[in-house]
């Protein structure tokens, strides 16, 4: 391993210019490893929706305070953005939307939708 | 019989087709909750409770929180391939990982099964 590691690195990350399609697969990472974390927080909340009347109450409650809904919108987002770009994946598998320009502009559209389900569930909720 | 290599060339298949398998489920049933909940809110513990009863429902979720333990494993093992190299430490992250998402998957199991 010694010659893998003497191998000169240039990784100056403020002049790496990553083409959308990078930028949209590391927020697929970022937000798969959120969402991981918040799969116990999600199965806690669901536990005590469950267990008795004044525990599903406070859940509800939980849920509906402004820190709560803020929580929500991020998880929702983190959620969409996700899912949106693993549908980008599943379609790249198929062959579909491969070629430069189109992978490029589904990159950009995954964020685009995102972001208007962002708007929408927040303007739901209020 | 012929003794198998450790990493057979199968297995990267099915940890591929596992990830598409089990995020089709995932996005299915979201969709079914979200649409499910947006057309007829339910805000009654006693009604929640009823919906949560129904065998469907908890097939439902038993299939959903599977998928997402599975999910959640495929994925996180490949984020630590690309970005864990020692081999001691990527052992160490990947059994803590498998360790606490076979918990949770106890965890679940104890709440679909639960007499609520």
């Amino acid at each position: 391993m010694e010659h893998i590691s003497k191998r000169p690195v240039y990784l100056n990350l403020f002049k790496i210019r990553l083409p959308i399609g990078g930028v949209v697969s590391i927020l697929h990472r970022v937000t798969g490893v959120f969402l991981v974390l918040l799969l116990p927080p999600a199965i806690y909340l669901l536990q005590q929706s469950l267990q008795s009347a004044a525990t599903f109450e406070s859940t509800v409650r939980i849920l509906g305070s402004l820190p709560g809904r803020a929580l929500l919108l991020i998880v929702t987002w983190m959620f969409v953005q996700h899912l949106y770009s693993g549908i980008r994946h599943l379609l790249l598998d198929v062959d579909i939307g491969v070629e430069r320009t189109t992978a490029r502009r589904s990159a950009w559209l995954t964020l685009v939708v995102s972001v208007v389900t962002l708007l929408l569930i927040g303007l739901w909720m209020t | 019989m012929r003794p198998r290599p450790t990493g057979s060339a199968h297995s990267g298949l099915g940890e591929w087709l596992l990830q598409r398998v089990t995020a089709v489920y995932m996005g299915v049933f979201v969709l079914y909750f979200v649409l499910r909940f947006a057309i007829a809110p339910i805000d009654v513990y006693a009604a929640w409770k009823v919906w949560f009863a129904s065998v469907a429902v908890r097939i439902g979720f038993a299939l959903f929180f599977a998928s997402a333990l599975l999910h959640s494993w495929v994925g996180m093992r490949s984020v630590f391939m690309d970005y864990v190299k020692p081999m001691w430490l990527r052992f160490v992250v990947q059994l803590v990982t498998a360790t606490v998402l076979l918990i949770l998957a106890l965890w679940v199991a104890q709440i679909l099964l639960g007499n609520t």
